[in-house]
């Protein structure tokens, strides 16, 4: 059985610096797989190139074993993405998008149709049926980025910070999708700098500093006996030994 | 004044920073472009005082239409930068207008209106001596107009009716600025500027500079009080305007709560196709280009009426298409971002979406504008359908081309802040690659005009082969560029610079690879090689066959007539060797590769 993703050697460099650095992973089928880090240690980068929106200068990335540079039709096929930040086709209302995106995917216009609805209704972005994209609010563009990567009902979904700026209702919401899918046989890999979220979501966890793997496996390997964030800071910790805090501030 | 200090060390600094790459070479281009330009205009001052303010006017104009149409203006610091502190409107105003000051275009232009001073001290020392604030006062005068002007655009772009209320004026005016020697001809005055324009251009605050330094030349001290008076007011007028106009600038324009059509289309070229013609009736900006390129060629095509020729009225359908290419010149740069959509579903077409979308959205009104005017004018039918065709084919053709071989970074669309012009961060490269796809959706004609000069009626077939053999071949050139490159190109988008790819990384183009200095000189090659092959050559050859009374800026044509042959076809050899070295030296290092890895 192939991985529903298998990272291999991927390197990229930005000028001088070294973004990622000989990344491995390997995300079996059906896990819920976290991938931390601090600002700046290569988790948007890694995820990038592992879906083909990023050259990477070596390696190489397989998604259900189709490489991802080689046989992208269906690698992304089989994948559903939500990069951070990135623009969508700002001029369309929310449902517009989905039916736009849809089609492109080569989705019957039924299907499309009921599926963009249930997801605008689940989403709660179906009270902004007349809004355009270009005025959601930051969390409303995190929900409109979900419903795009999940709208062809792929096997392996790939998140970059999903919970970003979305209101604590909705990420409620979000993560019984999540659960939901994972449940159903899917895989997912995301990206967060929230612990407790990668903890309470995940089985699988990778920590990445400095553009390398600094520990992946399951989230009891990782984190031994202590919490996550322990772990975390024991593995990526600074060597000024701790927070420092600023004197001015208190009177 | 601490405030304003602060600003413009901030701008030194962040105009530091960019200067890197191929950016600090288009910076380094377009000053030279300017230091000739505004050499030119110093030297005008010796020739005498009309010559020189209808050149300020000039100036001026570039200053308020430039932005407009070239990424939306210098906003190196953004008025939102500040919004945290709480300064005043008038103390952030007078803050950013210091901070306007410095910068490469403002410098150019100082050195421009110096004008004023040669020109007083011909004039005697008291001349001379007031000539010096007139020129400062002129030149705040010019960076407030180009400020209000935007601010004042942009708060029109807020609305569909403000939208095509300015594509409306900016196309009359500059399409009567294109077409100045019908205005001149019209009053009577081939071989120089008429009085009236000598007079109406005293009237523009471009002018009255001119008038300060002409006054105190002649002692009238009221007069140049009044001038200087003048132009001192209008800087304090603008700078309150453009206080008011920052305090309503507030986030992008509001769309209409209207409802909305839905989506019909069935296939994946359907939804681009749908999801293309939505944003093109539904971003203002669009909307506002579209609507310039339509006034630009129906007024430029109506000017001559005013000296009775109706030759040219017809022409308005092929200007129109032109234009409008050249304005939706960086197509996939203004969308940003949202290229990890196509790059996400590589078997949908998204370059013929693209492309069907802009033939629909311009060539009905295209065609009606045409065959309506050929009708009035009667003709010459056979050429203006040959001509039309190819250019529509052409224009559809280049724009996806252009726009993926010579992407400008956006700024993201919902990242624009309060001005919407705002698509990119490097004005210099998006007003080039706007007047590369000018002149070559215009070139795309040739074949088919001069077969319809020669053949007649054939030529509307050769102008229907050669525009769907652009369509359809420069489409798919833009496809596959897209499918090999697209991941350069979302990472050009994403981070504002190419990405600087390790040597045999592969797809790297000849030029990055190549020294400074060389680029520049290549730049150089092909921005100016122009110049002496167009205008001085073809086009001065061409008003010399037609007998046609204009000579203009036209070198050859203010010769005397046995020097006119020779100068056309020496400048168009140059023209021709100016593009030939820009060539030979870009691909001159295939042949000796260096050793790289």
């Amino acid at each position: 059985m192939p991985a529903a993703l298998e990272i291999h050697g991927l390197c990229k460099t930005f000028g001088e610096k070294v973004a990622v650095d000989h990344v491995d992973l390997n995300i079996p089928q059906g896990s819920f797989y976290g991938l931390v880090g601090q600002n700046g240690a290569g988790k948007t980068t890694t995820l990038s190139m592992a879906v083909g929106l990023l050259r990477p200068d070596e390696g190489h990335a397989r998604v259900f074993g189709a490489d991802v540079w080689s046989d992208p039709a269906a690698a992304k096929a089989l994948v559903g993405v939500l990069p951070d930040g990135m623009a969508m086709p700002e001029r369309l209302t929310g449902r517009e998008v989905l039916t736009y995106l849809g089609l492109l995917r080569g989705l019957s216009r039924e299907v499309v149709d009921e599926r963009a609805g249930e997801l605008l209704s689940v989403l709660e972005l179906d009270e902004a049926e007349k809004t355009l994209v270009i005025e959601y609010s930051t969390g409303m563009r995190k929900k409109i980025g979900l419903a795009t990567a999940l709208l062809h009902a792929p096997r392996l979904l790939v998140l970059d910070e999903p919970f970003e700026a979305v209101d604590p209702v909705s990420a409620a919401t979000i993560k019984t999708i999540l659960r939901g899918f994972v449940a159903g046989g899917g895989s997912i890999v995301l990206s967060s700098h929230v612990m407790a979220l990668v903890e309470q979501l995940c089985d699988h966890v990778a920590v990445i500093d400095k553009g390398r793997v600094a520990a992946a496996g399951s989230l009891d390997e990782v984190r031994g006996d202590g919490s996550l964030e322990d772990a975390f800071v024991g593995l990526v910790g600074t060597s000024n030994g701790g927070s420092k805090e600023l004197a001015w501030l208190s009177r | 004044m601490a405030v304003a200090l602060t600003m413009a060390q901030m701008k030194v600094a962040v105009l530091r920073h960019s200067m890197t790459g191929q950016r600090a070479g288009f910076v380094f281009m377009g000053a030279v472009v300017g230091l000739v330009l505004a050499a030119g205009t110093v030297f005008l001052a010796l020739l005498g005082p009309d010559m020189l303010t209808a050149v300020y006017a000039v100036w001026m104009l570039g200053w308020i239409f430039g932005p407009v149409f070239a990424g939306g203006g210098d906003e190196t610091l953004r008025p939102e930068y500040f919004t945290l502190l709480g300064l005043r409107p008038r103390r952030l105003a007078s803050g950013l207008l210091v901070a306007a000051f410095v910068g490469v275009a403002p410098a150019i232009s100082l050195l421009a209106l110096t004008g004023l001073t040669v020109f007083g001290v011909r004039q005697g020392v008291a001349a001379a001596l007031v000539s010096v604030p007139a020129l400062l006062l002129q030149l705040a005068v010019f960076v407030l107009l180009s400020r209000v002007a935007v601010a004042l655009l942009g708060l029109a772009l807020r609305s569909r009716v403000g939208a095509i209320g300015a594509g409306l004026t900016n196309g009359l005016i500059l399409a009567f600025l294109g077409q100045i020697w019908v205005v001149f001809v019209a009053l009577g005055e081939t071989n120089g500027i008429p009085p009236v324009v000598t007079t109406m251009t005293r009237y523009l605050p471009s002018g009255w500079g001119t008038v300060a330094v002409e006054a105190a030349a002649s002692a009238d001290w009221a007069r140049a009080s009044a001038a200087l008076g003048g132009l001192a007011l209008l800087v304090v007028l603008l700078l309150a305007a453009w206080a008011v106009l920052l305090t309503r600038r507030a986030g992008a324009s509001k769309a209409a709560t209207r409802g909305r059509r839905p989506i019909q289309a069935t296939t994946a070229s359907g939804a681009v196709l749908a999801k293309e013609l939505r944003t093109w009736s539904r971003d203002l900006v669009r909307t506002h280009q579209l609507t310039f390129a339509f006034a630009y060629g129906v007024f430029f095509a109506a000017a001559p009426l005013l000296m009775g020729w109706t030759g040219m009225l017809p022409w308005a359908g092929p200007v129109f298409v032109v234009m409008a290419a050249a304005m939706s010149a960086n197509l996939y740069g203004t969308d940003g971002t949202a290229l990890w959509l196509t790059l996400m579903t590589p078997g949908a077409s998204d370059v013929r979406g693209r492309q069907h979308a802009w033939l629909l959205t311009v060539a009905p009104v295209a065609l009606v504008l045409t065959v309506s005017l050929a009708a009035v004018t009667g003709g010459p039918w056979p050429m203006l359908l040959a001509v039309l065709l190819a250019l529509l084919g052409g224009g559809a053709g280049l724009v996806p081309l252009v726009s993926v071989y010579g992407l400008v970074p956006g700024t993201d669309p919902h990242r624009r802040g309060g001005n919407p012009l705002r698509s990119t961060e490097d004005d210099g490269a998006v007003t080039g690659t706007v007047y590369a796809v000018l002149v070559l959706t215009a070139l795309t004609a040739a074949p088919a005009a001069i077969a319809a000069e020669f053949l007649g009626w054939a030529g509307v077939a050769v102008g229907a082969l050669t525009g769907a053999l652009c369509y359809w071949g420069f489409g798919l050139l833009a496809e596959r560029r897209l499918l090999e490159r697209g991941p350069e190109l979302l990472d050009t988008m994403r981070t504002g610079h190419k990405p600087a790819s390790k040597p045999g990384a592969g797809g790297r183009l000849p030029f990055d690879s190549l020294p400074r200095h060389k680029q520049i000189i290549i730049g150089f090659c092909f921005t100016v090689g122009a110049i002496p092959l167009i205008p001085q050559g073809l086009l001065a050859g061409y008003l010399k066959v037609s007998e046609s009374p204009t000579r203009a800026w036209f070198l050859a044509l203010h010769l005397p007539p046995w020097l006119q042959w020779p100068t056309i076809v020496f400048m168009v050899l140059l023209g021709v060797a100016l593009y030939a070295t820009g060539v030979i030296l870009s691909y001159r290092r295939k042949e000796s590769p260096t050793i790289s890895d």
